[in-house]
């Protein structure tokens, strides 16, 4: 070995011990956060009392309190946070373009339609069967992912990602109109629900909704993780990917189906919580760079820190009221984002 | 032996016929430039060759293989297409850009083995790339980009490489940096190299083979001294050039041109995408 490549050698192990440090920083970050978040809310709990609590020595009262009103709507916080800064992460990497995220392409609002005409169609109180949320609103997201895709396929070319993003914006005005339509029609009940879920208050804190979610949540992102390399390569435009190998279309497919799954399992419990599938992996690149095998970890940590953030602001801002965590979201990423657009060239 | 032959090859954009019946042979080990007007279907018989593109009809051969009965990674695994000015996304270093060329050859999560590491930075020796294997692909200049491109290409470790127009946006200097560096490819490597050229004189200077196509059919196909004179390129640029050896290179090299008026609007009348 030469002197010089002994030199990138220790340099490249560098980079790796800062990107783990970095990885762990998020996690401490994100353990601070749900720590506070425990002692937020609108009844005072010490942070000793919630230790007290949390290792089974609380009165009944704040057992309740922590473990049936606010753990679970940590919990939700934080998944939530994870599986759309992941939907955010690959859209942008297969349609190459760092604006793309799962509400631009209209994913969230197909879901959110199929939420409203469910509870048009079965009545505002019928949404209490949680289970069958995700899938409605997958369903949703589906119909209007594959709408997209069919929509900007081109025979011989496949997807160009331009033509994806452009279709996406048209697909979604389309359904963002057909939504305000539809709202017109609601009863009071109805609409109250509706302009809830669609602000992105994160409604559904009990554990029945960390369930549903879960298993979604388990069954994906070990698969989008799996996928880190395919990622890489579609990353440097379709024709070099297809140079080294990858099965472009079908890859692009495959990893579009489980980034609107994604999408659509956390909106289904979450309501339109947008900017953080654009947010987050902006800020993961800045932190790792762009490669995905640490690029996905970092931006599934920043993104549930974001939201669980934004989460917990949301309840202490406005006492004894709240204001939904999507706005919280979109009030923190706004400023970020114009931030960021100044600084680019 | 031909590494690469295509068999009445037809390629259509959409409903628009841009090849039509096209028979080429590659010869193997040897350097073969393309040369045409601009939109008459270079680009798009690299992209065919190299399965970018799905022909509408006719058959590409790599090796004496249908190339559609190959899988795609198997096709990596022989032949890498560099595309005309690749980007690299930001900040992505050139060590880990040429480390995607070892993608081919993974399974799996891909963890590079002894042996990927070995050959990424044979690929990054080769084309004097050590230096820089810790930089930001974004902070290089254009020929060194193209360095980096090439090198992933060589880490993919095919024994063909085609690329469309690598010289592209490049400075006097560094166009011959890269024809340098592909020259000697071939020569100590033994690469079978095809690439699309748009400088005629650069084109003819370090192929062995030259083809011109014009509206996607062969004009005229064989060594430089074949191929570089006045009547062809009068049939594939519609100019009068003037043709002579140069003392340097002892290569044809077309020293001044004029356009040839009557002959511009021929090709309106093939039909095809020109």
């Amino acid at each position: 070995m030469t002197e010089m490549q002994k030199k990138n050698e220790a340099y490249k192990k560098k980079i790796v011990v800062r990107n783990t440090a970095i990885v762990i920083g998020a996690a401490v970050v994100l353990i601070l956060s749900f720590i506070i978040s425990m002692n937020t809310g609108y009844t005072k709990i010490t942070p000793l009392d919630t230790l007290r609590t949390l290792f089974g020595g609380g009165t009944e009262k704040e057992n309740l309190i922590l473990f049936d009103f606010r753990l679970p709507r940590i919990v939700i916080s934080m998944l939530v946070g994870m599986g759309l800064a992941l939907s955010g992460c690959i859209i942008q990497g297969i349609s190459k373009n760092a604006l793309a995220d799962p509400g631009l392409l209209g994913i969230n609002a197909g879901a959110g339609m199929m939420v409203i005409l469910y509870v048009m169609f079965l009545g505002a109180q019928s949404f209490l069967s949680v289970f069958t949320l995700p899938f409605l609103a997958l369903a949703g997201a589906g119909v209007t992912a594959i709408i997209i895709y069919a929509l900007s396929y081109k025979k011989g070319e496949g997807i160009a990602p331009m033509r994806l993003i452009l279709t996406g914006i048209a697909v979604q005005a389309g359904i963002s109109a057909l939504t305000t339509v539809l709202v017109v029609k609601l009863d009071e009940t109805q609409y109250n629900f509706v302009a809830t879920w669609q602000a992105g208050s994160i409604w559904g804190s009990n554990w029945k909704f960390v369930l549903a979610l879960l298993p979604w949540l388990l069954l994906l992102i070990p698969y989008v993780l799996m996928k880190s390399r395919v990622l890489d390569v579609l990353n440097l435009g379709d024709d070099v990917a297809y140079s080294l190998g990858a099965s472009v279309e079908k890859e692009r497919r495959r990893l579009l189906a489980a980034s609107v799954a994604l999408a659509a399992s956390c909106v289904a419990v979450s309501g339109s919580i947008s900017f953080v599938g654009l947010i987050a992996p902006h800020l993961a690149r800045r932190l790792v760079g762009p490669k995905h095998a640490i690029l996905l970890p970092t931006c599934a940590l920043t993104g549930a820190v974001l939201v669980s953030v934004a989460d917990t602001i949301a309840r202490v801002i406005v006492q004894p009221s709240e204001i939904p965590t999507g706005i919280m979201v979109a009030i923190i990423g706004a400023p970020y984002f114009l931030y960021l657009l100044g600084k680019s060239k | 032996m031909n590494s690469i032959a295509t068999e009445n090859l037809a390629i259509a954009y959409e409903d628009h016929l841009v090849v039509d019946d096209l028979d080429m042979q590659i010869p193997q080990g040897k350097i073969t430039t393309i040369i045409g007007p601009n939109g008459c279907g270079k680009s798009t018989v690299l992209k065919a060759v190299g399965r970018i593109l799905k022909p509408k009809n006719g058959m590409v051969y790599l090796n004496g293989d249908d190339i559609t009965h190959l899988s795609t990674k198997e096709v990596a695994q022989k032949m890498a297409i560099l595309p005309q000015s690749p980007q690299a996304p930001a900040g992505l270093t050139v060590g880990e850009l040429v480390a995607y060329g070892r993608f081919p050859h993974q399974r799996g999560f891909g963890k590079l083995k002894p042996e990927d590491k070995k050959i990424i930075q044979w690929s990054l020796e080769v084309t004097k790339l050590t230096e820089l294997e810790t930089t930001a692909v974004d902070n290089l200049s254009g020929g060194q980009r193209q360095r980096v491109w090439i090198a992933m290409a060589l880490a993919q470790q095919t024994d063909l490489i085609l690329l469309d127009e690598p010289t592209t946006y490049l400075d006097l200097a560094y166009q011959l940096e890269v024809l340098e560096l592909l020259y000697s490819l071939n020569r100590e490597q033994g690469c079978t190299i095809v690439m699309v050229l748009h400088d005629l004189n650069l084109a003819a200077r370090f192929a062995d083979y030259m083809i011109a196509i014009r509206c996607g059919d062969i004009i005229k196909h064989g060594t430089p001294e074949e191929v570089m004179t006045t009547d062809v390129l009068k049939e594939t640029f519609h100019i009068d050039a003037e043709i002579v050896t140069e003392r340097r290179t002892g290569r044809p090299t077309c020293i001044s041109y004029d356009l040839i008026p009557q002959a511009v609007d021929e090709c309106d009348s093939c039909g095809r995408a020109c």
